[in-house]
């Protein structure tokens, strides 16, 4: 295996081990400008630094229209099979157009997630219209991405999330975000109390040592790589691991090894 | 091909009262950071300088990095009037005297307490300019419009915008369209393809390499930029080149 400070300080791809991106979305955004936020943008940055699949949820989906949004993400899975997988976004606020879209979604065999974004859907986590979601999800033993915050977000907190996948042992939940810049203490602590969440890298200030906590505390099995493409550049996201002080073998764990133990990707 | 060196803007010392998760309070645990993501220089300033007292921070800096030859003082000021700080006739000489590199203001009721406007703080800002002091401003704590009137009235001084971050362009493009002395700290600055979309409309001169260490880690950053799609000469400009070029100007 590469020499991964090397690799990163050459500015070269990785290509030697498999990247999945986990947590991923797509398209432009109402309150920001994001150069690259196009399908073949994203897939640019990819290969950049070596990423070579992404699940993503149109962030059209969360803020306006689950169904354009989920229209948006069919359309990149169909123009980039084998690089690009789908997350399947539903709402609370739509519990039958949830429905369907989850039975519509998920009978694309490149769709492997459901996204849910309690904070920009005004949607408790533990409002009772996600009961239906949720009980599709469990059927089926599947990821469950939750947008999460430690301060500040009465709909996804850290705590609603424990709630709720206490209640979901079946469905694997992706902690979004991992509580965000100062949750990483509670989202270890949920971690350790229930096996089925999983926890997520995905931010932009990135506490320092952050991996490192986690694969000591959680265990390296449960850390999940993710980058919130297009909102942030995918190749930051890169350096946080393949430079944390972690085994070689943790690495290649986190990068995708993990996400490839549970889901299949066709 | 030689690693790019990377001197970073904005780090810090002290102990933070709401830390993010680590407690790497002391130059030695800031140049493990450092060592770890591959940056080789650093600013510093004081945590008790932002949330104690400057001056006291500013003093307990002094002793901090004392011996730490890859770490460089940055101060944060108030305005004299108080008697807190010196008088502007005799700022600069102390600054440098003191060998300090950068200065950082936090301005606001919440935060310390004055104003930037000319009748508060222009004494202060007069001789930063004049001499080019780098001031870093944070964009959590000021607003944009602080920041246009202070690039509107000053043009020698270099207004370096640090926590900016992907959601800020819609603000920042116009500004960099008027104004030469603006430059943006890349520690939250991650919108997909921002650094290429900037260095192509406003080249690569606006930017200077920051981390937030030992708050955030650096490896991200670092990879941003190694990373990035720009050229290798781009690349040095941001990770070291740009503030260089500033601290020399001072």
């Amino acid at each position: 295996m590469a020499d991964f400070f090397e690799t990163v300080h050459e500015g070269r791809p990785i290509t030697d081990i498999e990247i999945i991106d986990f947590h991923a979305h797509l398209g432009p955004y109402y309150n920001m400008h994001v150069p690259d936020a196009d399908a073949p943008a994203m897939i640019r940055n990819m290969d950049r630094c070596g990423i070579d699949k992404a699940v993503v949820s149109a962030t059209l989906s969360f803020d306006t229209d689950i169904v354009l949004g989920n229209d948006m993400t069919i359309q990149a899975l169909a123009a980039f099979p084998g690089r690009m997988y789908g997350a399947c976004a539903v709402s609370g606020n739509y519990p039958e157009i949830s429905l369907d879209e989850l039975a519509r979604m998920m009978a694309n065999p490149a769709v492997v997630m459901v996204k849910v974004h309690p904070w920009s859907t005004r949607c408790k986590m533990n409002d009772r219209r996600m009961k239906r979601i949720y009980d599709f999800a469990a059927e089926r033993g599947l990821f469950i991405l939750v947008h999460t915050w430690l301060d500040g977000d009465p709909y996804g907190s850290q705590d609603l999330f424990a709630a709720v996948a206490a209640d979901y042992p079946p469905i694997k939940w992706l902690m979004g975000h991992s509580g965000g810049p100062y949750g990483s203490v509670r989202a270890v602590e949920i971690a350790q109390k229930l096996d089925n969440v999983f926890l997520d890298l995905t931010l932009s200030m990135c506490p320092a040592q952050q991996v490192e906590y986690f694969v000591r505390e959680v265990g390296a099995d449960r850390v999940l790589f993710g980058t919130d493409n297009p909102f942030i550049d995918p190749r930051p996201q890169i350096g946080r691991v393949a430079l944390a002080r972690i085994s070689d073998e943790d690495k290649v764990k986190i990068f995708g090894g993990n996400v490839r133990r549970h889901v299949r990707f066709v | 091909m030689a690693k790019v060196p990377f001197f970073d803007c904005n780090t810090s010392v002290g102990r933070a009262g709401y830390p993010h998760l680590t407690d790497n309070q002391d130059a030695a645990g800031l140049e493990r950071e450092m060592e770890i993501a591959g940056i080789e220089e650093a600013l510093v300033y004081h945590v008790a300088a932002r949330e104690g007292h400057p001056p006291l921070g500013n003093a307990l800096l002094e002793k901090e990095i004392a011996g730490h030859t890859s770490l460089y003082p940055v101060w944060v000021l108030l305005p004299h009037n108080t008697g807190e700080m010196p008088h502007p006739d005799d700022l600069i000489g102390e600054l440098r005297q003191k060998n300090v590199k950068a200065v950082r203001l936090y301005p606001g009721r919440a935060h310390h307490g004055f104003t930037l406007a000319d009748w508060c703080a222009g004494g202060m800002l007069d001789v930063l300019d004049a001499a080019r002091m780098p001031l870093l401003l944070d964009i959590e704590i000021v607003s944009w419009e602080d920041v246009f009137a202070l690039l509107n009235k000053y043009q020698r001084l270099p207004v370096v915008v640090s926590n900016c971050s992907y959601r800020h362009n819609r603000y920042l493009y116009p500004l960099w369209e008027r104004f030469d002395n603006l430059y943006v700290e890349t520690c939250r600055f991650l919108g997909a393809g921002t650094i290429e979309d900037v260095v192509r409309r406003f080249g690569a001169g606006r930017l200077l390499f920051g981390s937030n260490m030992p708050q955030y880690t650096g490896t991200a950053i670092v990879a941003r930029i190694t990373y990035a799609d720009i050229s290798r000469e781009d690349k040095e400009a941001i990770a070291s080149g740009n503030l260089k070029r500033l601290l020399e100007e001072f």
